[in-house]
């Protein structure tokens, strides 16, 4: 019998799709990639359970088949495309909300929840889980967790592993593991295994459920926009906040290029791009959140203080608005959405270094060199606070591609590994929201040394097979199947 | 380039993108969580079968029919979507493809009685009787009242039309009907992608509407509402269309229509083709707030969640079509409104089948409302 027979005798028919035009639509992400280059799975399955997706890993352990875990497919780095063919496990059937736990402040769920998903259901418990990427429309909480994506609240909160306190995973063999610490927020018992699984791209074990810590909804919010003359004094201005005991919720630095991609409402809306001071070099949005009186004082002591740092706040209230339209509210004219309008010629595609506070102004005009050798369209770069009440840069080198020309997809993929290369020598890290999937594979020793072998020993017992997403963050091994 | 070849680029800026914001709200995959049973599967489904990557097998066919077209895909994007699925399914019944029994017979009814539902043409004059509606003839009346097959043929919903007459000739509007001549719209065509069909029907109504002379057409139906005014606006006629809400919520406005308020809580259900795919959001919310207190639904206006009955679904996939409706119903029901009201023969009598809360027409609620006031001879409390 074949596995894909096994599979449909142990799931039953409705959740293995075997159908070529089925398998298609799930062979390919939010990445750039040309219209050829779909790579479908052999079979997709669609679990209901835990257990439907142990049985689809026991499967495919007795065969030495791939299984590659999946969930909104917006992955910008084609972590979720299977490669090696094999099984593609659709996790967004997996949807549930197991339990809201208002008291403790937690949510069990099935990790094929949408971000958006887990926020409607604990928002009538005045709660929210503040992991919130541009896509968490569609991002499930396992691809979050899988791929360790941005958050427009990191300054905060963090990023999820911030919020994540246990999570069920099937491993590599069909053992059903828990990982974490219950409610406890930390632990200083045994080796934290749970966090091996922020940016582990299905590599260790198919994550099924989690527990999420969970936030109060702030009263009110205010976002604000000030522009700096050098990117530089926007960071030194940060710090400055940081010091004086504020609590930011949000900051991202955008150099001037990127305000145009984050503005499209009031392009529509006016016809023309928003205008900045011409000196202006960086942008800084920052928000501050809690009660209305609480914000007041930080944001007036805020702003006094921006005026040390050669800062000008942005008056014109529909750039910020149009800014935050596209950061999170995601609130665009219907059928005028940001995605696609914003990129029908050609789609976004970025680099995702992080560098050292000091360096982020001199990395900045790398990036641009960078992106016109490879001759690609600007977008811009944004630096956005992914760490708790610190300056940790994630960063979003943007470019623009003409995804229908497979010469510029491979420029941008060129620009894509010098930039991470860079970063290494700049002493920061390949990546910090996309993970390292197929694309930063054959160069991941240059960030990890030597390390890199015992990544490879912790795969080898969660995965014995290596069945778990191959090629992803290692190369496969040569004779696999 | 026609049909779906036209939209060979919007299909690839859908694989581009791939945001998959579409699946926000989509009704039949919020249901199933299959891919291809929504606007980033399906585009990406239409692109291979372009590029030759698949052959059309019962999946493909699936992926073209599983959809409501109900528009919530095109809410959250920027493309046309809901034309390429409508292309899509010309393009599979232009390759081969047999049209789904159900929808087949829909067009054979169609053909042969003028309706999709095997009705006589004589059934389109029953619900005027006693009303005295003139007959549409050349150069007689600038308003043509506009039918529409599902409620003048199926009895239960006559009474939504009935009702609508009334109210415009107690505000003094002259309008006539085409009584058993009214054609169909071709909606229904057109949504199961019969379009060489629809575009022929749709030539032969303009010729009918223009030898009226008539200047507005008003219908009570959503769906000809949406497929009247695009047809003859694409053609360039002067004709305008309208909805009947549009027509009554500016008689009540106005105090012609006088109407007797009560505490009742209501909430109101968007039909699709009304609310996001016609733009008609406050005149139906004016009507139920003149009558009673309206409660909204979580999902309203843009938002609003189809009640299943679209495109085909209905008779083609009743299981899923049911679910969808049961869905809404209980939203309704949450927002603690003891009465449904909607303004669509379809979503009326899909929401009805759904047993625990009381479904009403917006025209009949708002006749009962002005026929209680006049029955209490104006000693209300407040009128509006």
């Amino acid at each position: 019998m074949s596995y894909i027979d096994e599979l449909v005798t142990a799931l039953g028919k409705e959740k293995v799709l075997t159908d070529p035009s089925e398998k298609y639509v799930y062979g390919a992400d939010w990445s750039p990639r040309t219209p050829d280059e779909f790579v479908p799975p052999d079979v997709v399955v669609l679990p209901r359970t835990t257990r439907d997706v142990q049985r689809t890993i026991k499967i495919a352990y007795a065969h030495e088949v791939p299984v590659t875990a999946g969930g909104g497919l917006t992955g910008m780095l084609g972590g979720a495309v299977a490669i090696y063919g094999g099984i593609y496990l659709d996790t967004t059937t997996m949807n549930s909300i197991v339990e809201i736990d208002s008291k403790n402040q937690t949510a069990r769920v099935q990790v094929g929840a949408t971000l958006q998903e887990v926020n409607d259901a604990v928002q009538p418990y005045d709660l929210w889980l503040p992991h919130q990427p541009e896509s968490k429309w569609v991002s499930t909480v396992g691809s979050a967790i899988a791929c360790d994506n941005d958050s427009t609240f990191g300054v905060r909160y963090g990023k999820i592993l911030n919020c994540l306190l246990s999570a069920e995973i099937v491993t590599g063999t069909g053992e059903i593991l828990e990982l974490g610490h219950r409610k406890a927020h930390f632990t200083s018992s045994g080796y934290k295994l749970k966090d091996l699984l922020a940016g582990s791209e299905g590599t260790l074990g198919v994550i099924t459920e989690a527990t999420l810590k969970l936030e109060p909804i702030p009263a009110t919010r205010r976002v604000d926009m000030l522009v700096f003359p050098r990117m530089g004094a926007a960071v030194d201005y940060l710090n400055r906040l940081l010091k004086a005991g504020l609590c930011i919720e949000a900051a991202h630095i955008n150099c001037k290029r990127r305000l145009k991609f984050y503005t499209h409402s009031y392009s529509l809306k006016y016809g023309r791009d928003p205008e900045i001071p011409a000196w202006a070099e960086a942008l800084l949005a920052i928000a501050f959140a809690g009660d209305t009186e609480v914000v007041e004082t930080q944001r007036n002591y805020a702003l006094k203080i921006a005026k040390d740092f050669e800062a000008q706040l942005v008056e014109e209230r529909e750039i910020v608005d149009a800014w935050w339209a596209s950061k999170y509210t995601l609130d665009f004219e219907p059928f005028k959405q940001k995605w696609p309008d914003s990129q029908k010629q050609k789609k976004f595609g970025a680099a995702d270094p992080g560098v050292p506070m000091g360096r982020l102004e001199e990395f900045y005009h790398k990036y641009v060199e960078i992106a016109e050798k490879h001759q690609l369209e600007i977008i811009g770069m944004n630096a956005y606070l992914e760490h708790p009440n610190s300056i940790g840069f994630s960063l979003s080198c943007a470019v623009f591609v003409d995804y229908r020309n497979a010469d510029e997809v491979r420029r941008f993929r060129d620009f894509h590994d010098e930039l991470s290369k860079l970063a290494v020598a700049f002493e920061g890290t390949m990546s910090t929201f996309m993970s390292d999937t197929y694309q930063k594979a054959p160069y991941l020793e240059l960030e990890h040394g030597a390390s890199l072998k015992y990544m490879r020993e912790v795969k080898r017992i969660f995965d014995p097979k290596g069945i778990l997403n191959p090629g992803k963050k290692f190369l496969r091994e040569v004779g696999k199947k | 380039m026609s049909g779906l070849e036209g939209f060979k680029d919007e299909l690839e800026t859908c694989f581009g993108t791939s945001c998959g914001f579409c699946e926000r709200g989509c009704p039949v995959y919020q249901d199933l969580k299959v891919k291809t049973l929504c606007m980033r599967g399906r585009n990406r489904t239409m692109l291979g079968l372009l590029q030759g990557k698949f052959e059309i097998t019962p999946a493909v066919v699936q992926a073209a029919f599983e959809c409501t077209l109900c528009g919530n895909c095109d809410r959250w994007c920027a493309l046309k979507n809901t034309e390429h699925t409508q292309a899509f399914r010309e393009f599979l019944l232009k390759h081969g493809v047999e049209p789904m029994k159900e929808h087949s017979s829909l067009a054979l009814s169609l053909k042969n009685y003028g309706n999709p539902w095997f009705q006589p043409r004589s059934a389109r004059n029953r619900w005027m009787k006693g009303l005295n509606i003139p007959k549409a003839a050349p150069g007689q009346h600038e308003v043509l009242f506009f039918a529409g097959c599902t409620s003048a043929v199926t009895k239960p919903l006559n009474r939504s039309l009935v009702a609508t007459a009334k109210l415009l000739q107690k505000a003094g509007v002259k309008f006539s009907t085409m009584g058993q001549d009214e054609p169909c719209c071709g909606s229904t065509l057109l949504r199961v992608g019969q379009t060489d069909a629809f575009n022929e029907l749709s030539a032969a109504n303009l010729k009918k509407f223009e030898a009226l002379g008539v200047k507005k057409i008003v219908t009570a139906c959503p769906g000809c509402y949406t497929t009247l005014k695009k047809s003859l606006e694409g053609a360039g006629s002067k004709i305008k269309v309208t909805h009947a809400a549009q027509e009554i919520a500016q008689l009540v406005k106005d105090g012609k229509i006088k109407v007797k308020k009560s505490t009742e809580r209501m909430t109101y259900h968007d039909p699709c083709h009304l609310g996001r795919l016609g733009g008609v959001f406050d005149e139906p919310r004016t009507i139920v707030e003149s009558v009673a207190t309206l409660v909204e639904m979580p999902n309203n206006r843009y938002e609003s969640r189809c009640c299943g009955a679209g495109a085909g679904l209905q008779t083609a996939f009743p299981k899923l079509s049911k679910n969808l409706a049961s869905k809404r119903i209980a939203e309704a029901k949450a927002t603690g409104a003891t009465t449904l009201v909607t303004s669509c023969p379809f979503c009326e009598t899909q929401l009805r089948t759904i047993p625990g809360m009381k479904v009403v027409d917006l025209m009949e609620l708002l006749l009962d409302s002005a026929q209680d006031i006049e029955k209490n001879n104006g000693q209300n409390k407040k009128t509006v």
